[in-house]
């Protein structure tokens, strides 16, 4: 799965501290997103949906291997 | 969502109060065959036996409980290090948290297979009972280590 929270991000003007802080996670665990490292769970990705304002598939796509 | 089987994250601190003294005490013990004369105590066990005697059970017996001592210390605080919160725990730290176990349980596995294929005599007596501890150790390790690595990713970006 991919997602484009870096480019939410950017939008927003958010660094990766204050959108773990907005979601209660830590830091690393964006990080790990944004790095294709970390499949989040459904809570967390609707949560990252809502805060973005944008519906979860706007943000995090299926690849052709999922 | 939290269903986890962890303690709060203060309790990580006494566990390495325990953990670390009676790993080096545990070394040590293994390599001088020390046992303190005043742990020589009475203690209720549920077998008891000798190399070539018949066990008994549920006896009430005279031994010396020094590895007894440092084995307790060691296992409660290998699990309060292991069992209790980080000090920020969320979903991807319980990812690294049980990716970690089946690492440790790997590759406790291969040295432990390695063992049985390469060791034999007494020094393969020795080395069963440094497996019983292997798999916390390496696990604590390796958990430390990645959550190590991540934080340090992480700082290295905006």
């Amino acid at each position: 799965m991919k997602n484009n929270i870096k480019v939410e991000r950017a939008i927003k003007n958010l660094t990766q501290e204050n959108l773990a802080q907005k979601v209660a996670v830590t830091r690393q665990t964006i990080n790990a997103m944004e790095a294709n490292k970390y499949v989040p769970s459904t809570v967390l990705a609707l949560k990252i949906a809502k805060l973005f304002g944008k519906k979860v598939e706007e943000i995090f796509f299926l690849e052709e291997t999922d | 969502m939290s269903n986890q089987l962890l303690l709060p994250n203060k309790f990580k601190k006494v566990g390495w109060l325990m953990l670390l003294p009676a790993m080096i005490a545990g070394v040590i013990l293994s390599v001088t065959d020390y046992q303190a004369a005043w742990l020589n105590v009475k203690v209720f066990a549920l077998v008891n036996n000798g190399f070539f005697d018949k066990p008994q059970f549920f006896s009430l017996i005279e031994t010396n409980i020094t590895n007894t001592l440092v084995g307790v210390v060691f296992i409660v605080g290998a699990i309060l290090v292991i069992f209790s919160r980080e000090k920020t725990d969320d979903e991807y730290i319980a990812n690294l948290r049980l990716k970690s176990l089946q690492w440790s349980i790997l590759l406790n596995n291969i040295l432990l297979l390695f063992a049985f294929l390469f060791i034999y005599g007494t020094t393969f007596l020795s080395i069963m009972v440094y497996n019983m501890f292997t798999t916390v150790i390496i696990f604590i390790i390796r958990f430390n280590y990645i959550i190590y690595k991540s934080k340090k990713i992480a700082i290295g970006e905006k």
